[in-house]
């Protein structure tokens, strides 16, 4: 048994790497640049406030507190135009346009080029205005802001611009704007620019003359050493050595890293919201398995009689009642002010809270009439399939030849069903029980969400829209392995009810 | 090629009996199972029918001595010249105000609203039972002729609950149909080679074996690496557009694995490369599936619906599809490894028949059969994530009208509750009739309970 259990572990392992590899391949295809998210100051900045000197430290700093700043795994398999240090480019939309634009053209020396002559211009601009009558006369000081910012805007929009007609335009448009400014003599304040974008359409004229598409078409493999995927998977040894300012341990030990979205650590936020999906989800498979087991053991013992009939067809229905529909007219009915209005619709506690000295059983008080509904509707969903699994195992069994000698030595009713037969139709309810522990984690999100528990439902679901994936991905990998558990635990107890199942031999 | 294969397997004997014709009658045996199966039958012909049962434009109508068909046809304006003035009139049917104006003649559809067009005159929630506005064509406000009243209510925005419900229908039954078709294609596909060769039948030759292993990172390469912004925009043009794109990137990839395989062929010579080994496919599937089944489906969902520009149906159906035919390629496994043991398959390979053919015309055909229990109940459980993805307000867009969005209004407004009763009823009604006819199924195809 306990090298079963080992083997079963190792091979745990290969499956639990696939699956924080698929999480992982999730969040980092996500849209968005989560430094440009989580950056206060990008939020109301546009293409031209993004230049500004502190926020690309700030920025800078953020990303190396988040590891985003390394390779992403552990080599990469691109094609031949796509260089290996392509990831160093730090911003995402850059980098994608970057390589959108080797995609079509695949000549990285002449876009690299270019990307250096761009950000010669991004450099360059920059509003120094001394002022004369003729110039006064033609512009205010608020149409050269203007001016300047309309370029500054166009030369930040080329950073994200892939397709020849749109750079060319772009560009075109800057050329006209500087020759229309150039007539001021001193006051061209668009002056600095004239040089770098002169480079820059030779260097765009570069790129789309030297253009080798056949790169494309060959694949390269290019190895790193230390990468986002291990970092996120084993930590960055800050944490050992204590240097750096964030400590960053790895999901195997269970630092799932900060939020995008709040900044806080995930595993905090897990670790609030965790027990109230466990609370439920525990207590209500407590009730079914409660319920479901003699229910199904009476239906299959007096098998065709009026108790079988009516109890099957009520549990078929209940097993076809989606559970949000159920929910909202529970809710319709028992928390509504129009017809009874006898329990909390929202919520697990009042809106003032627990009083402070308020006590664990003095809690439960409180909350109690707040579970009567959620818990109604999560039991009823595993209580019908439950049963109806029941029902059919007890079926086979009551019809097997040692029920009938049992019942022929003179056993007693009671006896016979429940310890003769009972223990051989355990194995279909435990595969249920294996299902607890992934629901457990993921929590029902649609009955969380209908009954405003604080549970992993309703996290998950801001997750989704605020885009914070290091949650999604920590739910991802924690359900993941919660099912392994569930599978093992399962397998476990399987042996224990059914002694004939020997897993020494397999 | 069915009916083929059943010549080829059928055992001629003086009855006409069959397999198939012994689990239909089965089947018809099971009253619950065979009503559902007609009332499903009648709810797929309405929702091919509903925009011809719901529609706001009338199905006929004489204009001014004209004759016109406005619910069958997709053009936005007739134009025509009255015969009576000689003016030209200009008919624009997409926003034509069909209830004000007055006509010679006019037919109209059994419920004269569409979903999602707004009934300004019944807005913020009016009842089945409550009193119904109308607006005439003078502009005087009176209760609703019976003909246009709003059989199950309006929600907020005053659009028709019933035209909602039946234009649903098409909604539902497409997410089942199409994603359990996506489902069943790779659960039967696996689950029968996974089941037929197990895991010490399937030999290659060790070059061909390891080139195809090759094959695998260069197929990804040439069919995604190279399309990946193909594929991307194509994911913000329309959900059409990038299952084009998919199906054509799958084409690449089993193009790239051909290839592989022929110089596989090629160079497996000499000792070491022209030695016959054992393909562990059984393995690679059973632990494909083991990973599957560990992603929590409806989060992955969640969460892909937030990294999609435009949410679209497709979406749901291919990711529901992608990740529910693990139960199908159980039940498709478990029958394969009976049916490879059976007398049929072992003449059929004595006939020097290819593996393939034996597989997919001799096998497959028979073992289809429990699968078909699986996909029965896999349509109900797809139905019932798109209604809750619907109802918890993520997913699909919003011009389009679903049952869980119906009652998604409904949950934030109580006294409405036309809007929570009635869609709620609809899921209820379809997923019931799939799990009675999975039931009825799994009856008639069990050998162990034929008499």
């Amino acid at each position: 048994m306990l090298k079963y259990i080992v083997r079963r572990v190792l091979i745990f392992i290969p499956t639990l790497f696939a699956i924080s590899l698929f999480a992982f391949v999730i969040s980092i295809n996500a849209p968005g640049d989560p430094v440009e998210n989580l950056y206060e100051g990008a939020k109301n900045g546009n293409g031209a406030a993004a230049i500004s000197e502190s926020m690309i430290r700030g920025k800078e700093q953020l990303r190396r507190e988040l590891g985003l700043d390394l390779p992403v795994f552990y080599f990469t398999f691109t094609s031949l135009s796509e260089p290996d240090t392509i990831y160093k480019i730090r911003d995402k939309g850059e980098r994608e346009a970057l390589s959108r634009m080797l995609d079509r053209f695949g000549n990285w020396p002449q876009i690299e080029q270019w990307y250096v002559c761009l950000n010669q211009l991004r450099q360059a601009t920059g509003v120094s205005v001394t002022t004369d009558s003729i110039f006064r006369a033609t512009y205010t000081q608020d149409s050269v802001l203007a001016v300047s910012d309309q370029c500054s805007q166009k030369i930040a929009s080329l950073f994200r611009t892939d397709s020849p007609e749109e750079i060319v335009s772009k560009l075109d448009f800057l050329k006209r704007e500087t020759e229309r400014i150039s007539k001021f003599g001193q006051n061209n304040f668009l002056a600095p620019i004239m040089d770098p974008l002169k480079k820059c359409f030779a260097a765009f004229a570069d790129v789309q003359a030297n253009s080798s598409v056949w790169k494309t078409y060959v694949p390269s493999l290019h190895f790193y050493g230390y990468n986002q995927y291990h970092r996120w998977l084993f930590g960055d040894g800050n944490w050992i050595t204590g240097a750096g300012s964030t400590h960053c341990e790895g999901i195997i030990r269970g630092d799932f890293g900060i939020s995008y979205s709040t900044r806080k650590k995930v595993t905090e936020t897990i670790a609030r919201a965790l027990p109230w999906s466990m609370l439920f989800t525990i207590v209500s498979i407590l009730f079914a398995y409660l319920i479901s087991i003699p229910l199904g053991v009476q239906a299959a013992a007096k098998r065709g009689s009026l108790f079988d009939r009516s109890s099957s067809i009520i549990l078929f229905m209940l097993y076809s009642l989606p559970t949000f529909f159920m929910g909202t007219l529970l809710i319709l009915t028992f928390a509504n002010p129009d017809v009874f209005s006898v329990l909390p619709a929202n919520g697990v506690k009042p809106a003032t809270g627990y009083p402070l000295d308020a006590t664990l059983w003095g809690k439960f008080k409180i909350t109690w009439p707040y579970m009567i509904l959620p818990l109604i509707c999560y039991t009823y969903s595993s209580l019908a399939f439950l049963s109806r699994t029941m029902r059919v195992a007890m079926l086979e069994i009551t019809s097997q030849d040692y029920i009938r000698t049992a019942k022929a030595k003179g056993l007693s009713y009671y006896l016979v069903i429940y310890k003769h037969g009972l223990r051989n139709a355990l194995l279909p309810i435990i595969t249920v029980f294996a299902n607890i522990f992934p629901l457990a984690v993921g929590g029902s999100v649609i009955l969380e969400f209908l009954f405003g528990i604080p549970g992993m439902g309703p996290e998950i679901l801001t997750a989704v829209q605020t885009k914070d994936y290091p949650m999604i991905v920590a739910v991802f990998t924690l359900s993941g392995f919660m099912t392994l558990v569930g599978y093992l635990v399962a397998d476990i107890l399987y042996a224990f009810a059914d002694p004939r199942i020997s897993y020494s031999s397999k | 090629m069915s009916n083929q294969a059943e010549k080829e397997t059928a055992i001629p004997t003086n009855t006409d009996f069959s397999f198939r014709k012994y689990a239909w009658k089965q089947f018809k045996h099971n009253k619950p199972a065979y009503v559902s199966f007609y009332i499903l039958v009648s709810l797929a012909v309405l929702a091919i029918l509903a925009p011809y049962i719901a529609n706001e434009r009338p199905l006929y109508i004489k204009y001014k001595g004209q004759s016109f068909y406005p619910a069958f046809t997709f053009e936005t304006n007739y134009r025509f010249t009255d015969p009576a003035t000689g003016d030209s009139i200009n008919l624009q049917l997409d926003i034509a105000d069909w209830k004000r104006m007055e006509f010679e003649s006019v037919w109209w559809p059994l419920i004269p609203w569409s979903p999602g067009k707004s009934d300004p005159a019944n807005r913020r929630f009016v009842g089945p039972g409550d009193p119904q506005r109308f607006i005439d064509a003078k502009g005087d406000t009176l209760y609703i002729p019976s003909r246009f009243k709003h059989r199950l209510g309006t929600n907020e925005s005053g659009d028709d609950v019933l035209a909602g419900l039946i234009h649903g229908t098409r909604i539902s039954l497409s997410i089942g149909f199409i994603s359990m078709g996506i489902a069943s294609i790779i659960g039967l596909f696996l689950g029968a080679i996974s089941g037929y060769f197990g895991d010490n039948r399937l030999r290659a030759k060790r070059g061909c074996y390891y080139m195809i292993l090759l094959s695998l990172p260069f197929a990804w390469f040439y069919a995604f690496s190279v399309r990946v912004y193909h594929l991307t925009d194509s994911l913000e043009v329309s959900g059409m557009a990038f299952l084009g794109q998919l199906l054509l990137s799958i084409l690449i990839f089993a193009l790239v694995v051909m290839l592989f395989s022929r110089i596989g062929k090629l160079i497996s010579r000499g000792k070491w490369l022209g030695k016959e080994v054992f393909v562990p496919l059984d393995t690679f599937i059973s632990r494909g599936i083991e990973i599957l089944n560990s992603i929590p489906v409806l989060i992955l969902i969640i969460s892909l619906a937030a990294m999609t520009k435009e949410y679209s149906i497709i979406y749901v159906m291919v990711i529901i599809g992608l990740t529910s035919w693990t139960g199908i390629a159980r039940f498709t496994r478990a029958e394969f490894l009976r049916i490879r043991q059976m007398d049929y398959i072992q003449a059929a390979e004595a006939m020097g028949f290819t593996e393939r053919r034996i597989i997919f015309r001799h096998a497959l055909v028979n073992g289809m059969a429990p699968s078909l229990v699986s996909v029965a109940f896999g349509i109900a459980a797809a139905i019932l994530i798109e209604s809750g993805l619907s109802f918890i307000g993520v997913g699909l867009p919003n011009d389009i009208v679903t049952w869980g969005k119906l009652l998604n209004q409904g949950r934030e407004n109580f006294h409405a509750w036309w809007l929570i009763v009635f869609p709620g009823i609809a899921i209820f009604i379809t997923v019931t009739v799939y799990n009675l006819i999975g039931e009825g199924l799994r009856d008639a195809l069990d050998p162990k309970l034929k008499r």
